[in-house]
């Protein structure tokens, strides 16, 4: 329990931001965006590889959020984890939506190599930067993490993809968050 | 159930990722309430997501946060508009399920709102704007015509009354002028013999011109001095041929006061000519007492 004072100021703002938004303070929305657009956006764009769409998905991600914020229960998490995963999920079931299939035909998803890849320079990174995640995480942790996290795959659906044993999927996902939490403490 | 086999078994991974079902979930949550160990992993499963997730933070790009913030505020109105049809026209019960589900409902209705009640809340009163300044504009653009109407009207009429009097100084001085001309023409013909007419010793400074041309008969008389007459009196010029006086006609009042010379009747002989005052339009013979002015050939 050290009162570092950036996190404990941290924990404040989203206190009182959770608060206002409660309160359904509009105002309280543009200091949502301001705090966590970059994060929410990075990982969108990550998954849907258009600005275009990014930029549609987080409106409507932020929609969302606003109408089902009575549904967050600050007990079970931080309102970064709850949003970012309403973001992710409104994201993939875009890019598994039929229609966004047949405008990337050329590309499809499953198949896109653009998910095995290490993330584009352009990223900024905040907190743990881009590259001490990729030194720590082997290529095999990295690919399985991000079909999970960025493809919306199941577990299962990823050791089917990789042709790999369920076991060894779970294993290696698991070795892999554990390298991102240990980055992180 | 042993803690470490079930911290092992991935389910918090899956938990963390959000593949899990809600019943799957909640029972990872009861169990996490009730084990330390498993709550303190799966805090740290969600930490390290997190972090995974912050790392791949882009810049949006530029206006990007005015058109979301836009865009996310009209949705919501749209949203609450709907809402409140909905309670209206519905039981109001149909509103707190709107807002429990929430998924994909809500935002898929607001969607549509965007599309569709915005501009409906917003033409009506733009229409009635737009009525009301075609009406203005209208009753303006009337008076401006008529003003202009009745404008024209008066200028037409003063051109008109202006015309009538050019022709009309137009003709006075085209006649006037031939007069002179005609005027000149005798005064320049030889064949025109001046005659003056010398005051009687009734009216000394009396003083006339009589051109008569013994030729054509044709006889002008041109005063120079003749003293005013009372009302109902009037000049009139004699020619006296052989010693009998011929009525050659009566002076008009502008040749009486000298501004124009005049024809009068024609005279087949004269040898003499002298003007008396007579009533007006003369007399048969003349009133000699009344002689002004006379002179021989």
């Amino acid at each position: 329990m050290s009162a570092s004072t950036p996190e404990s100021a941290a924990l404040e703002t989203e206190v009182l931001l959770v608060q206002r938004l409660r309160d359904r303070d509009e105002g309280a929305m543009t200091i949502f965006y301001n705090k966590y657009s970059s994060a929410l956006y990075g990982v969108i764009l990550r998954i849907v590889k258009k600005e275009e769409t990014a930029e549609d998905v987080l409106q409507e991600a932020m929609v969302k959020i606003w109408h089902s914020f009575p549904s967050y229960d600050a007990e079970k998490g931080r309102l970064f984890t709850w949003v970012m995963n309403v973001c992710r999920n409104l994201a993939i079931d875009k890019i598994r939506s039929r229609q966004y299939r047949v405008g990337s035909r050329t590309q499809p998803i499953e198949e896109s190599a653009a998910l095995r890849q290490a993330a584009e320079p352009s990223f900024r990174p905040e907190h743990i930067g881009l590259q001490e995640i990729t030194n720590k995480l082997n290529p095999d942790q990295r690919q399985i993490v991000d079909l999970l996290y960025f493809g919306g795959f199941t577990q299962s659906e990823v050791a089917e993809e990789l042709n790999l044993p369920l076991g060894t999927v779970k294993t290696r996902a698991r070795a892999a968050i554990k390298v991102l939490s240990k980055l992180i403490r | 159930m042993n803690i470490q086999d079930y911290i092992e078994s991935g389910i918090l991974e899956e938990y963390a990722l959000g593949v899990l079902s809600e019943a799957e979930r909640t029972e990872v949550e009861r169990i996490a309430r009730e084990h330390p160990d498993v709550a303190r992993e799966l805090k740290q499963v969600i930490g390290g997501l997190d972090a995974y997730a912050e790392a791949h933070a882009v810049t949006p790009p530029e206006g990007m946060r005015e058109r979301v913030l836009a865009g996310w505020q009209q949705a919501i109105r749209a949203t609450a508009e709907q809402e409140k049809t909905i309670q209206t026209a519905d039981a109001p019960v149909a509103s707190p399920r709107m807002v429990a589900s929430s998924t994909s409902a809500p935002v898929a209705a607001s969607q549509e709102a965007v599309v569709r009640q915005m501009p409906a809340a917003e033409a009506p009163g733009r229409i009635r704007w737009m009525i009301a300044a075609s009406v203005a504009l209208l009753m303006l653009s009337a008076l401006g015509n008529y003003l202009l109407y009745s404008r024209l009207k008066e200028t037409e009429a003063n051109l008109q009354v202006a015309q009538t009097e050019q022709s009309r100084y137009a003709a006075t001085q085209k006649a006037a002028l031939n007069e002179r001309d005609q005027q000149l023409a005798v005064l320049r013909n030889e064949a025109f013999r001046p005659v003056d007419l010398k005051g009687t010793p009734k009216a000394p400074e009396a003083l006339a011109r009589v051109y008569y041309n013994a030729q054509t008969k044709a006889v002008f008389v041109d005063v120079r001095n003749l003293p005013a007459l009372p009302e109902g009196k009037q000049y009139q010029l004699w020619a006296l041929d052989n010693g009998k006086p011929v009525d050659a006609g009566v002076l008009a009042s502008a040749t009486a006061a000298g501004d124009s010379i005049q024809q009068m009747k024609d005279i087949a002989s004269a040898q003499a000519f002298a003007v008396t005052v007579e009533n007006a339009g003369g007399a048969a013979s003349p009133t000699l007492s009344t002689m002004t002015v006379v002179g021989n050939i």
